[in-house]
Order: structure tokens, then sequence, then C-alpha cells
């Protein structure tokens, strides 16, 4: 298991020349300040951005929700009391 | 047996009662799922529409501006449309049938005439040489705002079918759990063009 870890380690280090890029097509086509290159990178960002987005802004209303729901079932105690005689009386009816 | 079970005598509770309402409905769940479909297909033309806008110069100089100062008044009117469908979804709760029927009705009126005034905007423009083959600023504007007014036509369609509904059958609460969904997908449409407006008339 050391030597798998050690020789991942090892392979990703070596591929550090290739971080910069994002696929080979954006990579060599046009050059480092080419306005394509800037619009296809503002594209990528926000389309990776967006689903991390909703299912952010769904969880978080989902769990807010729930948990302001939670709470109005907390506030709302069942009453532990020794029923009275006329409350008795009215089970056994 | 402990000593505290004999102190305090108390009464059996018996299983959790299954009548309490989920903190969110089902249907609201699955508003949400559909709600987040829709906004996953406009960020992909949202990011079609950066890569056009973004890599080449933008409006191109011999296309037609878009007009500015009437949709500046179109979203207003989209979005005062908003107000009427909360006051009815407010009047479901207190039970006032004929408010949830003005709310619905004045939505669906205010959604028509934003719908009339892109079309008319649409068919000027078309009129000036902006098309939808004729050039990349034509093409991306149409797909962009045409799937946009496409979503304000169904919500359009749905909203006047319970405006219709609403004024001749009584609020059930099924028909309630309908026009909240319904409130949602209007809210949608009209946070969409919030977020279009300015991308594709303002940037």
């Amino acid at each position: 298991m050391r030597r798998i870890a050690v020789l991942a380690v090892v392979l990703v280090l070596a591929a550090h020349s290739a971080w910069a890029q994002s696929c080979a097509m954006c990579g060599s086509s046009f050059g480092q300040n080419d306005p394509v290159t800037r619009a296809f990178s503002w594209s990528i960002l926000f389309l990776m951005a967006t689903p991390y987005t909703i299912v952010g802004l769904i969880g978080a209303y989902l769990y807010f929700s729930y948990r302001r729901s939670s709470r109005r079932r907390r506030a709302t105690v069942p009453s532990l009391a020794r029923p009275s005689a006329e409350e008795r009386q009215g089970d056994l009816a | 047996m402990d000593a505290g079970t004999l102190a305090m005598p108390r009464r059996a509770l018996g299983p959790p009662s299954r009548d309490v309402a989920p903190a969110v409905s089902n249907t609201r769940i699955a508003m949400l799922v559909v709600i987040a479909g829709e906004t996953m297909l406009f960020a992909g033309l949202v990011g079609m529409y950066l890569v056009f806008r973004l890599s080449r110069p933008w409006p191109p100089p011999d296309l037609p501006r878009l007009p500015l100062a009437l949709t500046t008044v179109n979203t207003f009117v989209l979005l005062a449309s908003a107000w009427p469908m909360t006051r009815a979804l407010r009047a479901t709760r207190r039970v006032a049938p004929r408010t949830v029927t003005r709310g619905v009705a004045l939505t669906a009126l205010l959604g028509a005439l934003f719908l009339a005034v892109q079309g008319a905007e649409w068919v000027r423009l078309l009129h000036h040489g902006l098309t939808l083959g004729g050039s990349m600023y034509g093409a991306t504007f149409y797909v962009l705002i045409g799937c946009h007014g496409a979503h304000v036509l169904i919500a359009l369609g749905w909203v006047a079918v319970m405006a219709a509904l609403l004024a001749r059958r009584p609020l059930t609460p099924r028909r309630r759990a309908v026009l909240e969904m319904c409130g949602m997908y209007w809210y949608f449409v009209c946070a969409l063009w919030v977020f279009l407006f300015p991308l594709v008339y303002l940037y």
C-alpha cells in the first residue's frame, strides 16, 4: 500500500509541467493572453461554479427548513402530567 | 425499576403521530429539482454566451443595438408580477379565495404584457437586420433570451390555467400545493431575468 502511495506521489510530481494546461486544444491552439483563451477560462469557471452554487443553496435551504421544523416540534412539549379524573373518565368512555 | 418511575406517575405516550407535516413538502423538493435542472440548462447557455461575448468585439459595430429603455421598463413589469403571486400565496394560508384568484390573474396579465413587449421588440430587431442566422451576436441573443421567453410562456400557461381553475372551483389543499409549485416556477423565471437582463443588455 505504501509503495502504491509513493508511486502515486512521484507520478503526480512528475506531471507538474502539465498542470497549467486545461486541455490539449485550449493549451496549444491559442496564446496565453489570447481573448479566446480568456473567454473559455471564464466560461469554464462559471460552469464549474454553478452546480456547486445550486447544490449549496438547495442544501442550505433544506438544512435550515429541517432545523426550524425540529425546533418548532421541540417547542410543543407533550403534557406529562397525571390526567385529571374527568380526562380518565373520558378515556374509559 | 428505579425510584424515579415510582415517584412520578406518568401517562403512557403512544408512538409519534404520522400526521405531522414534513419540514419541506415532497412537491416543493420536486420543484427544486426541476428548477435546479433548468438552472443548469441556462448555465450552459450563459457559458456559451460568455465565450462569444469575451472573445470578440461586442456588440459588432454593424448590427443594431438592443432597446435598453423599453426592456428596462419590461423588466419592472416582470418583477412586479411576482408581487401579486406572493399575495396570492399568502392568501391561500388565510383561505381567502377571491384574493388568491385575483393575485394569480394579475400575475398572468403582467406576464402576458412582458411577453407581448418582448415579441414586439424582437419583430423590430428582425426588421433592423438582427436575425438568428445572420451573426453570432443575433444567434446568442435569440437563443438565450428566446429560451427565457419560452420558459416565461410555459409559466404563463400554468399561471393562466391556475387562474381559470381557481375562478371556478374551490381552493383544495391539493390545488394549493399546485399553486405553490406554480409560484415557485414563476419566481424562478423572474429571478432568471434579473440575471440575464444585465448580462445581455447592460454588460
